[in-house]
């Protein structure tokens, strides 16, 4: 039970009144608030996740509990959506990696890219930096008690960008096309295995549902910009122009863009809600960080779209807004389940408790960062448990030297390391190595272009998958199921399933918990099964989860309204320089 | 060495070259080439750029040997609380972005770039003396087919070349040093090549011709010790490049790999925080580089000063 929910006065009748004609799905989660067992802000989330509107959702708050209650769902109401009334115009430049192919909506999979998509186009539903939902392009949503179908209320009015109005069909159209699995989309890494083209249904003129292939709790996060290909474009649009036009429904239009140069968007005209506050924006595209970081000292840009500790770490000193999100970006340390002396999981056990997580914290991240505990669990999930449920793992040298005797190597043994050559990492496994070497474990550490390393991202022809200890990057998430499932379920070659096990993790225990958290719509039940996989990743050890980092973008002093996200998004239509 | 003193009876005079000897006796030969090695020593260590050439470079082979006993710290002890601390006293030239001491890094650096600069130098120096004698001695067709393959090799920077075959070849001490040793050679063998096609005109080759000598004689045991005096100067100044290409290829992450400490690879591994005001971590490496090519420059100018006198 959530403490600050201790002591609620609740208004029954206007709760009643307020729950009438809910689906069972949002019943159970004003139910949850009201046994306790969602705090506000967890309420807010799960509520807006599961279709109940910000008003509804406030109502609820004040029949269940004080004013201050009611303030924070007034507070969600004024979303960043709502673009800031005051100083209207003006430049702003920002800085972004550079794309590293054609923008293309279809195809896009980098971070530069993705940002200039972002601030073009629109998605059904705004995932907030709190992990909150709120309505886009789709005004309303819900999912049946089973969340195998999901309907969306899709938002009237709205016009892309060359005037035309948007329609369901142009929404069934987009999703269709982006979840085809004969198709070349990117997005197939969401939908793949969940939705299928035949299951984008439009039920009216304003109603368009998705029938799931299988039960997905977690299926309104692939409907945002998390899932950064899935913006609206007209139907029958050939995406394969999407540089010649930029169409989209968004607040801005790109005037011009010079591949590998930059970009300059101009105001929407035509945009259906609150308008752009910058009248302009120059985006500069810059090919590594460190360029981009000197470019924002040196005054030549206002604000840059993400900078890392490792590279960076000036930008920490004060000299800027740093803005810094909790997110569940993580490294994963496979080890290969499947050899000596990996095998045994005491072994595997004994490498975690070498490592002196909170001082790996301090050194890669300057405190940037939450520990980890060897599952990918990450605190900012609300579903995560954590300690002292789920007890922490900590340094302990002493045990470790009895887990690796207990695991028949009691010497000590010689086992090779690859990892690729991104941000901290090849520190993290210098750390790895040498905290190894205490109980007699030798690594001999390689590290790897990362083109190298990833080779061709399938078992036999990648370092990344195929090494007997490999150390890997994992983007940040808003619901953890690709964690779960892709780096951990066992592999199946005909489905797919387990397709990143680089540890050839096989253990049928957690892919029934791991399918049936997937499942799951109800934050309790997730929780419940959530202690139960973190207890039994914690206790089979087959990666290593040392850390979960933040998101940093900066800013210049003067500039405020710069709105990222941890999974990668950079909105520039609130920006503004004082 | 044997024949030499034969041949130098009908070779036109060059004081400073063994075959110029002025008498046919075999040991008088013997004694005018110790007397001209003594000589060189002794001018080279009147010279003050050698000697101080000399004892930058054997301050990095001492280094380079005994490096673990004379650091302070361990290279790769890690304290991850005093990550990135200045120069101190405890710590003369700071910690890194690990907490490892820079000092203690620095000094055991050494040992992998004056393994693998010299070896592939003497390797690529060995290499490129054969094929240049060969071009050099054959010339016609010989000279034409393998100089054009060298000028097509070179026509790339050496750089540039040298990481190809690493990438191609994955990093590694031994790909390092055949890779440079083979690039090197290429170079080298352009300037034993000018020299043997000066040195096969002479009669001293002719003679050996009449007496029926292989080939392989003539070149190797004729030919090699008369034109081991711009061996060795190539060999000095290709020392310096190697040892820049060392530290290229680690600096761009295809030489040792971390935690072992190596200059070059530390430089890039600290290079990023430079903007951040970790100077300490960037500057002693570089320092380090630019010393022992400097030593070895020094030290390879005396000695083609020397040989040139």
């Amino acid at each position: 039970m959530s403490s600050d929910n201790r002591g609620a006065q609740i208004d029954h009748a206007r709760l009643d009144a307020l729950r009438r004609g809910r689906g069972a799905v949002q019943e159970h989660v004003i139910d949850e608030l009201v046994a306790g067992n969602l705090s506000r802000r967890d309420f807010i989330r799960r509520g807006t996740m599961m279709g109940l509107s910000i008003p509804v959702l406030g109502g609820i708050l004040e029949a269940y509990s004080s004013p201050a209650a009611a303030s924070t769902s007034r507070r969600v109401a004024s979303s960043v959506l709502r673009a800031s009334a005051p100083r209207q115009g003006g430049t702003i430049t920002a800085g972004l990696l550079a794309p590293t192919g054609s923008i293309n909506p279809l195809t896009i999979n980098d971070e530069g890219g993705l940002e200039l998509l972002g601030n073009v186009g629109e998605f059904l539903v705004f995932i907030d930096q709190q992990n909150r939902y709120h309505p886009w392009l789709a005004t309303s949503w819900s999912a049946n008690a089973n969340a195998t179908v999901w309907t969306f209320k899709i938002r009237q009015g709205v016009k892309f960008n060359n005037g035309a109005p948007m329609t369901v069909d142009d929404v069934v159209y987009s999703f269709k096309t982006q979840c085809n699995p004969k198709g070349v989309a990117n997005a197939l890494s969401v939908f793949g295995g969940t939705l299928l083209p035949e299951g984008v249904v439009k039920v009216d003129d304003t109603t368009v549902a998705f029938h799931l292939t299988q039960a997905d709790g977690g299926f309104l996060d692939a409907v945002t910009e998390d899932n950064y290909n899935m913006i609206i474009v007209p139907n029958g649009y050939d995406y394969a122009n999407y540089e010649k036009d930029f169409i989209g429904t968004g607040r801005f239009i790109v005037k011009s863009y010079t591949p590998g140069v930059g970009a300059v968007l101009a105001r929407n005209p035509h945009y259906w809600g609150t308008k752009a506050v910058p009248a302009e924006v120059q985006l500069t595209f810059y090919a590594e960080e460190s360029a981009m970081t000197s470019a924002l000292e040196a005054g030549s840009i206002d604000c840059m779209d993400q900078f890392s500790v490792a590279v960076s770490p000036q930008l920490l000193t004060g000299g800027f807004n740093v803005i810094s999100l909790k997110a569940s970006t993580h490294r994963e340390l496979s080890m290969r389940n499947d050899l000596h002396p990996f095998t045994s999981k005491y072994v595997r056990q004994a490498i975690a408790y070498t490592l002196d997580r909170p001082a790996i914290v301090h050194a890669l991240f300057k405190g940037q960062a939450q520990v980890g505990n060897d599952s990918p669990f990450a605190p900012v999930f609300p579903q995560t448990v954590g300690p002292p449920a789920v007890p922490q793992r900590k340094k302990d040298l002493a045990l470790a030297k009895k887990l690796l005797a207990k695991g028949g190597v009691p010497r000590g043994f010689k086992t090779p390391f690859v990892t690729e050559q991104v941000q901290e990492m090849p520190a993290f496994a210098q750390i790895v190595a040498q905290s190894a070497k205490a109980i007699g474990v030798d690594i001999a550490l390689t590290v790897e272009a990362q083109n190298k390393y990833y080779g061709s991202a399938v078992f036999g022809k990648s370092d990344w998958l195929d090494g007997e200890m490999s150390l890997v990057d994992y983007g940040a998430r808003s619901v953890p199921n690709v964690f779960l499932e892709a780096p951990l379920q066992s592999i199946n070659a005909k489905t797919g399933q387990g397709s990143w096990n680089a540890a050839r993790f096989n253990d049928p225990r957690y892919n029934t918990l791991s399918k049936q958290y997937i499942a799951a719509v109800d934050l309790s039940v997730q929780r419940r099964l959530a202690k139960q996989i973190e207890l039994l990743l914690l206790d089979e050890t087959p990666i290593i989860y040392a850390y979960f980092y933040n998101y940093l973008s900066a800013t210049q002093k003067n500039v405020k309204g710069v709105y990222p996200t941890a999974q990668g998004q950079f909105f520039l239509w609130n920006a503004s320089k004082s | 060495m044997s024949r030499m003193g034969a041949e130098a009876l009908t070779v036109p005079p060059a004081p400073s070259s063994p075959k110029a000897a002025p008498e046919g006796a075999a040991g008088a030969i013997d004694v005018s080439a110790k007397r001209i090695r003594r000589e060189h020593l002794g001018q080279l260590l009147k010279s003050w750029s050698f000697r101080i050439g000399g004892a930058v470079l054997l301050f990095w082979i001492v280094c380079a040997i005994f490096g673990q006993a004379i650091s302070p710290y361990g290279p790769l002890d890690q304290n991850l609380l005093l990550v990135n601390a200045g120069p101190s006293g405890a710590h003369w030239f700071g910690t890194d972005s690990l907490g490892r001491d820079v000092l203690s890094r620095v000094i055991v650096g050494s040992r992998d770039i004056l393994v693998i600069a010299p070896i592939a130098t003497l390797l690529g120096t060995a290499l490129g003396a054969a094929v240049g004698l060969v071009q050099g001695y054959f010339g016609g067709v010989v000279d034409n087919l393998v100089g054009r393959v060298v000028e097509a090799v070179l026509a790339l920077p050496v750089i540039i070349v040298a990481f190809l075959f690493v990438v191609a070849a994955g990093p590694s001490t031994s790909t390092l040093i055949i890779v440079i040793g083979v690039v090197f050679a290429l170079l080298i063998s352009r300037t034993v090549r000018t020299a043997v096609l000066q040195e096969r005109e002479l009669d001293y080759v002719a003679a050996a011709r009449l007496r029926d000598e292989s080939s392989v004689h003539i070149m190797f045991v004729e030919i090699l010790p008369n034109v081991l005096g711009p061996i060795v100067v190539e060999f000095t100044v290709r020392l310096g490049y190697a040892i820049f290409t060392v530290a290229t290829l680690s600096f761009l992450g295809f030489g040792v790999q971390p935690p072992t400490p190596d200059w070059g690879a530390d430089i890039a591994a600290n290079s990023g925080y430079l903007a951040a005001g970790y100077w300490w971590e960037t500057l002693f490496p570089a320092l380090a580089i630019a010393s022992l090519v400097v030593a070895v420059n020094l030290v390879s100018d005396s000695i083609e000063a020397v040989v040139n006198q």
